[in-house]
């Protein structure tokens, strides 16, 4: 997609009246012309704002650049079709390495602690200024997620969370009442409800015949950051506050795999559950074909826009990532996506990239995001814009969900991590090892690969 | 040099060139960078340095004193009477606000960037846009933490302005520890023979080329070629030409193909439901099931190559003496066995070989199909480094490491071509020319 804005003549003309109508000393400033390249992973048509909110703040921002007497001339080039993270990630490392890299990425705050070392991102903080509209209305903690070391590489774009998931009619059907599963999200909150109170509830509805063998917990389908929420509900941390290293529990890893080996054992969950592909797994989930899932505060717009389901509120309960057990609490876990500027370009360059994304990260404009895609917002101000205030699905995910959210870390070594913890789960879900295998396999893994920067519990 | 032997290496150029640029210096490179801990982080044109917290903490590991690693530390912001020179001579623009700050402010220290930004908000003559703002910072920074060196030399004469008193090597120290590139060693080596998974992925590997070889890509081609040779023409012609069909779809499209056959609400289980069995995705339902689709894709796709050789050579065989075996009462597993099979022997010794090393090193198929699935149950080695250096999830792509595991099977691909040209024979079919001398 390309967009290609503004005539050279409008904004002169611009330029020139508004300069002479306000008495500036008109220098007769070069015009710059820049084309910004925008690049976003992990998303669809749906989340076309994430390149689409640029456009938009390219036209302010040669206005307000008008006024003062400059003539600038921006094209924004898009792009957000890329095959999966992965696709998206080696695409944009190897285009850095040639000298290619767009201008603007939209990624995974994840990636800000390796970019930030290979030179790849500036820090935006270098450019805008968080003490000025719209960066100083931004929710302190996603700043916080969007800085590495101290310093303010990104600017959130958006927040989620991911919720578990439950079928009213089905809960309805082993006996629940309609007070029961209104309480159901403040019982898992407190730690009554447990995961293993989860499999038991599934193992219900499948012997009532309400769903499927197999059908009762259905799980994400792929690898995926939500899995360290069955972590983090049995006690596991990711990251020691004090020394900065990351943190292997073994003991909730292994109750984690363990968690998933048992729902397979019980008949809840299939064996062969992962690879199960992405649109079926939708269809199922938003027809009551599944009884008990978890998934993303974004999910409301596929289910209730692509597969249909009319009246969400009645027919799917929501609430935190239940704890496993006592040592563990309920939990959600947000993965904001955060604009980053790259090494492309000159400073200047950078300067204007840096102030597209100010722009971009204006509350009403962010809102058209946050609501096509079923996103929640980034600053305090966007509950009191009238289209995200009276989102029903945005303002009671947030309340319920958001307080409890916790990032996973941005730390050069999470990703060895990441992939140590998802191929222990894995093998232990598909009876390729038992859990108390799979543990020592990525403890061993863990320990080669990071050495000294990992700390096991 | 004879005339005819220069013009050889001259009508070889090209190919050596070729051979050059698509086998040698990829091999060498993947060498160079299986010593090296190149990542998405390191980058690989080179590296930077970096003070941050990490390196602090590393530094503290190896002794060095607080006070010296507090004062590395520290981020402060100081209106300095070098600073104002600096920023005067170097071109900020606008002048009065450094006048401003020399005259009231100066020896003023913040804590951080934001504070002291904060306090120029507040000037008289305060920067009127942020670019302007954010301009006049970085002059007053009086630390080294969240900047980036781009070399050695820039480094040092920061610390040397903190007054630090850092004795020569303690410079170096700190350097080594606070670069950001990529470095010699032999850490891959070591991670790839420490973790037991790699054992299994190697056995994969094992099982993958030899189940492939045997079952499909020489058998399977065997049978094929030998099947069709009995057919009227039209007709081998016509299924010699099915079996090409999977050679010449795309693999994205062949894949689909199969996954549609196994998924869930695929074919398979559209038809097993009428027999109440329950559906499921047959492709990774189990580990053996995985293997089974992994060298039936591959296998499909591999058959066609070895079925056309096989058959061509079939037909290079002197029709008289399968003629003459008829007379003699020979019946068709006889003329296979005793004619046929002898006489196409060295294709099928050429499509072993050739095949060996092209299975060795192909992954695509199982990467579009299982990706490895269930589990690791399907990944094997050439898949397994390219998830490595260039696959990755959570983005850290892990060049180096890749390189060392690719860097196995260009080992294992060398040894196994001299055993095969060894145990073949291979001299053997090379007949000297009789022109040369």
């Amino acid at each position: 997609m390309k967009y290609l804005d503004r005539s050279l003549m409008k904004s002169t003309a611009v330029a020139t009246l508004v300069a002479s109508m306000m008495g500036l000393a008109a220098f007769p400033a070069a015009a710059k012309d820049l084309t910004v390249q925008v690049w976003a992973g992990g998303s669809n048509v749906l989340d076309s704002y994430r390149v689409d909110a640029i456009v938009m703040a390219a036209d302010i921002l040669e206005r307000e650049r008008a006024i003062l007497g400059e003539e600038l001339n921006i094209t924004v080039e898009t792009k957000y079709d890329f095959d999966g993270w992965e696709g998206f990630k080696q695409a944009v490392t190897l285009a850095a390495e040639a000298g290619n890299a767009p201008h603007i990425v939209v990624t995974g705050h994840e990636d800000i602690a390796p970019w930030s070392q290979s030179g790849l991102i500036r820090a935006i903080e270098d450019y805008v200024d968080f003490d000025s509209w719209p960066l100083n209305d931004l929710y302190e903690n996603l700043v916080e997620i969007a800085s590495f070391d101290g310093v303010i590489y990104g600017v959130p774009q958006d927040a989620e969370s991911r919720p578990f998931f439950a079928w009213i009619p089905h809960l309805k059907g082993i006996g629940y009442s309609d007070a029961d599963i209104e309480a159901l999200p403040a019982n898992i909150q407190s730690g009554e409800y447990t995961l293993y109170d989860v499999l038991a509830d599934a193992k219900k509805m499948q012997d009532a015949g309400l769903v499927d063998p197999g059908y009762g917990w259905y799980p994400r389908v792929s690898r995926g950051g939500d899995y360290w929420q069955f972590y983090l509900s049995f006690g596991g941390e990711m990251l020691d506050a004090d020394t900065g290293k990351l943190v292997f529990s073994r003991d909730a890893m292994q109750k984690f795999y363990q968690f998933f080996a048992d729902a397979v054992a019980m008949g809840v969950t299939r064996k062969n559950h992962i690879g199960t592909p992405w649109d079926q797994w939708y269809s199922e989930v938003a027809s009551g074909k599944a009884g008990l899932w978890h998934g993303g505060t974004w999910h409301y717009s596929r289910y209730t826009g692509k597969e249909g389901l009319t009246d969400f509120f009645g027919n799917i309960q929501f609430g935190l990532i239940p704890a496993g057990d006592a040592s563990g609490r309920a939990n959600t876990i947000t993965h904001p996506l955060v604009y980053l500027v790259t090494n492309r370009g000159t400073d200047e360059d950078a300067t204007i990239a840096a102030e597209l994304i100010a722009i971009a990260s204006e509350p009403r404009i962010n809102t058209l995001h946050a609501i096509k895609s079923a996103h929640l917002g980034i600053g305090q101000s966007q509950s009191a814009v009238p289209l995200y205030a009276n989102d029903r699905w945005a303002t009671g995910a947030t309340e319920r969900l958001l307080p409890y959210a916790s990032a996973q870390p941005n730390h050069t070594g999470f990703s060895p991590f990441f992939d140590a913890m998802w191929n222990g789960l894995e093998a232990t879900w598909t009876g390729q090892k038992s859990a108390e295998e799979a543990v020592a396999g990525a403890e061993a893994e863990v320990k080669v690969a990071l050495g000294n920067d990992i700390i096991i519990r | 040099m004879s005339v005819s032997a220069r013009l050889g290496i001259l009508f070889l150029a090209p190919a050596l060139i070729f051979v050059t640029l698509f086998f040698f210096a990829p091999v060498v490179l993947t060498g160079v960078f299986s010593f090296t801990n190149m990542s998405t982080a390191t980058g690989i044109t080179g590296g930077a340095y970096q003070v941050t917290s990490n390196v602090l903490r590393q530094l503290a590991d190896e002794g060095f004193e607080k006070s010296t690693l507090d004062r590395l530390g520290a981020k402060s912001y100081v209106v300095s009477a070098q600073a104002l020179v600096v920023a005067t001579t170097e071109g900020v623009v606008d002048k009065a606000v450094l006048v401003e700050l020399e005259s009231k402010h100066l020896g003023k220290t913040y804590q951080s960037r934001r504070d002291f930004e904060r306090f120029l908000k507040k000037l008289k003559n305060r920067p009127r846009s942020t670019r302007d703002l954010k301009k006049i910072s970085p002059y007053f920074r009086a630390s080294l933490m969240g900047q980036r060196f781009e070399s050695e030399e820039v480094l040092f004469a920061m610390l040397a302005s903190l007054d630090l008193g850092l004795p020569d090597p303690q410079m170096r120290h700190v350097a080594r520890a606070s670069y950001t590139g990529w470095v010699w060693g032999t850490g891959n080596f070591k991670r790839m023979f420490s973790l037991g998974d790699n054992l299994r992925v190697l056995r994969n590997t094992g099982i993958y080329v030899v189940a492939t070889l045997l079952l499909f890509n020489t058998g399977f081609a065997l049978v094929l070629a030998i099947a069709t040779f009995y057919l009227p023409g039209r007709h081998s012609a016509f299924f010699r030409g099915l079996w090409l069909l999977p050679r010449i779809t795309p693999p994205v499209l062949y894949v689909l193909l199969w996954k549609w056959l196994a998924w869930d609400t695929g074919f398979i289980n559209t038809i097993l439901a009428n027999f109440d069995i329950q559906s499921r995705n047959w492709m990774l339902d189990t580990g053996a099931n995985a293997w089974l689709f992994v060298v039936l894709i591959n296998g499909f796709v591999g058959a066609s190559m070895g079925m056309i050789i096989f058959a061509s050579a079939i037909k290079a065989i002197p029709q008289t003496m399968l003629h003459a075996s008829e007379v003699d009462g020979a019946n068709r597993w006889q003329q296979i066995r005793h004619i046929i099979l002898p006489q196409i022997k060295w294709p099928i010794m050429f499509i072993t070989v050739y095949q060996t090393l092209s299975l060795l090193t192909s992954f695509e198929y199982i990467w579009l199909s299982t990706d490895g699935g269930p589990g690791t149950s399907t990944e094997v080695w050439a898949l397994a480094a390219f998830h490595a250096a260039l696959d990755n999830y959570w983005g850290n792509l892990q060049y180096g490491y890749g390189a060392a595991l690719a860097l196995v099977l260009v080992v294992i691909g060398v040894v196994m071509s001299l055993i095969y040209l060894r145990l073949f024979n291979f001299d053997a079919l090379i007949t000297r020319p009789r022109i040369e001398q």
